[in-house]
């Protein structure tokens, strides 16, 4: 076994096997089933259109991704490092860019836990209607740049500063002001503000994409813009959590 | 040699950590490295394994044509001073996960935990060790390839002096059987006298000196007295060979200079002379831990107080 491959393994072993990581996923089904009770038994919500709720978990389940990743990225060095457990990974014959591929494929290891956690959510909203095959196809194509980015971003600052609570602070922060567009609604979004930001936004391209093919039903092809945005997302958060984890802090 | 590090300096983000540090090092040899907190020995470490590179200096870590720093520590065991594990797995676990980086392990992972004295904690989670227990597995985990050189940072941190024994026994049996290198980091003087066959002091990030253990407690030329005072002496104006060092009520600590050593009386009597009396005189051993105060200030700082 390599020394990525094997890094990947104590990242997994860490998520299915360790009281901390068990936390995470327990957090992460905890708020999947919440708002899948909210929109299943809530008089106004259960009204919505089938297409609404599905497009509405798949939101949620991108959102709850990305803050489960960000926790995880920030976690990934730094969180090593404050617990006496970095400087054995450096000091092995492994290189800084094994250590991270190792980290980076834990991650991916466990946003794909995720997905598969999602999914009876997604069925338990949505089985009565005709979307869900697409809400779980485009949810693995534009969620999963979405998420490991943000998972990457927090690494890279995780790496750089040391410290878990300040990288998952900025980490939280950025993801905060990327989900803004759930937040602000369809009028400012209109604005001039909203269209710019809307436009090099992952967290909008990867909700605009599903708003566009589960409510509206657009083909594929129309969604390739948005596409090569979340892939840009994905590439430079990778790129900067390479940068950062040539010289990690370890003292 | 297994270490040849020659004027090394090292800034980070605009602060000199490192002036000039130098470290030599050969097979088979016990190197403890001192120094005051803050002095720059970690950092020295970091430098050994590639974790920092020197801005001036020259290193040389097993031979000149290995450079490939991921082959470099291939060669090398490392023991932190704060060890850390991975806690929800047992040591056997560990040791075999962690052996993957170099290949698998050596020797069988039970045979390996007995060595450190943790023969009956292999399938036990690492969170129910004590913390002399985790200095164990930290030191198995540096043995688990078979190092030549190893670096130990404080290995006896949190151990009872049974385990302290222990360990030394294991680190001379390795010294001279293995023939493995190790440097040793540690503030321990006593850990040193017993186990180490060279020194280096490291104060304010250079190197103050550098020799065999032996030699510096056997060749040391400045031989100290006690001398018990039947009166408040004078303390200015000393003999240029007399240099006071420390006082504790009526015992006075003088330090004389080599050259004086064989005609002593002399000395004596010009002390007398310039009115101090005394009615013992006992020669002390140079020590490690005299030496060490010395090249760091210490007796400097201790004399200063009590003259406060």
């Amino acid at each position: 076994m390599n020394a990525s491959s094997l890094i990947a393994t104590k990242e997994r072993s860490a998520l299915l096997q360790n009281q901390r990581g068990l936390a995470w996923l327990l957090a992460y089904a905890g708020i999947l089933s919440a708002f899948a009770l909210l929109l299943i038994s809530n008089r106004e919500l259960s009204l919505l259109d089938n297409a609404q709720v599905v497009y509405m978990m798949a939101g949620t389940v991108t959102a709850a991704g990305a803050l489960i990743a960000v926790i995880m990225g920030s976690d990934a060095y730094a969180g090593e490092r404050e617990r006496g457990t970095l400087v054995p990974l450096l000091t092995a014959p492994i290189s800084t860019g094994d250590l991270l591929m190792g980290k980076a494929i834990g991650l991916a290891s466990a946003w794909g836990i995720m997905y598969l956690l999602s999914l009876p959510y997604l069925w338990a909203v949505g089985a009565g209607g005709q979307n869900l095959g697409q809400a779980i196809f485009y949810l693995g194509l534009f969620g999963t740049p979405v998420v490991l980015g943000f998972g990457y971003l927090a690494m890279a600052l995780s790496a750089r500063s040391g410290s878990v609570m300040s990288s998952l602070l900025t980490s939280l922060i950025i993801l905060l002001f990327s989900a803004s567009p759930l937040l602000i609604g369809p009028g400012l979004r209109n604005s001039a503000i909203g269209k710019a930001l809307d436009a090099v936004n992952p967290f909008s391209g990867a909700l605009n994409t599903y708003d566009a093919v589960i409510i509206d039903s657009d083909p594929f092809l129309s969604q390739l813009g948005r596409l090569v945005l979340v892939l840009l997302w994905l590439g430079i958060m990778f790129g900067v959590a390479r940068l950062s984890a040539r010289r990690p802090a370890f003292r | 040699m297994l270490i040849d590090a020659n004027h090394l300096a090292l800034t980070l983000d605009g602060n000199t950590i490192l002036k000039d540090v130098s470290l030599h090092m050969d097979k088979g040899q016990i190197y403890g490295l001192l120094g005051p907190n803050g002095a720059g020995k970690s950092t020295t470490i970091a430098l050994l394994l590639g974790l920092y590179r020197a801005d001036k200096g020259h290193l040389m870590r097993f031979s000149e044509a290995e450079t490939d720093l991921v082959s470099i520590r291939r060669r090398i065991g490392v023991m932190p001073e704060f060890a850390g594990f991975y806690e929800w797995m047992s040591a056997r676990e560990y040791l075999i996960w962690y052996a993957g980086f170099y290949g698998g392990l050596q020797t069988p992972p039970d045979a390996l935990l007995a060595r450190v004295g943790l023969a009956q904690a292999g399938a036990k989670p690492i969170s129910q060790f004590s913390r002399g227990m985790k200095q164990r597995l930290a030191l198995a985990r540096a043995l688990v390839h078979g190092p030549e050189l190893l670096i130990l940072d404080e290995p006896t941190n949190g151990l009872d002096p049974r385990g302290r024994r222990e360990i030394h026994d294991l680190l001379i049996e390795l010294a001279q059987q293995e023939k493995v290198g190790i440097l040793l980091c540690t503030h321990l003087l006593d850990d040193v006298e017993r186990l180490c066959t060279r020194i280096g002091i490291i104060d304010k990030g250079q190197t103050v000196l550098e020799d065999d253990l032996d030699r510096l407690l056997h060749d040391a030329g400045r031989p100290r007295y006690r001398l018990h005072m039947t009166d408040v002496p004078t303390v200015q104006s000393l003999p240029p060979s007399v240099n006071l060092i420390d006082w504790d009520g009526s015992w006075y600590t003088v330090e004389i200079e080599p050259s004086q050593d064989a005609g002593i009386a002399q000395t004596w009597e010009s002390l007398l002379s310039l009115g101090w009396s005394f009615d013992e005189i006992h020669r002390e051993k140079d020590t490690l831990e005299a030496r060490y105060l010395t090249l760091t200030g210490g007796e400097r700082a201790t004399s200063q107080e009590k003259a406060a």
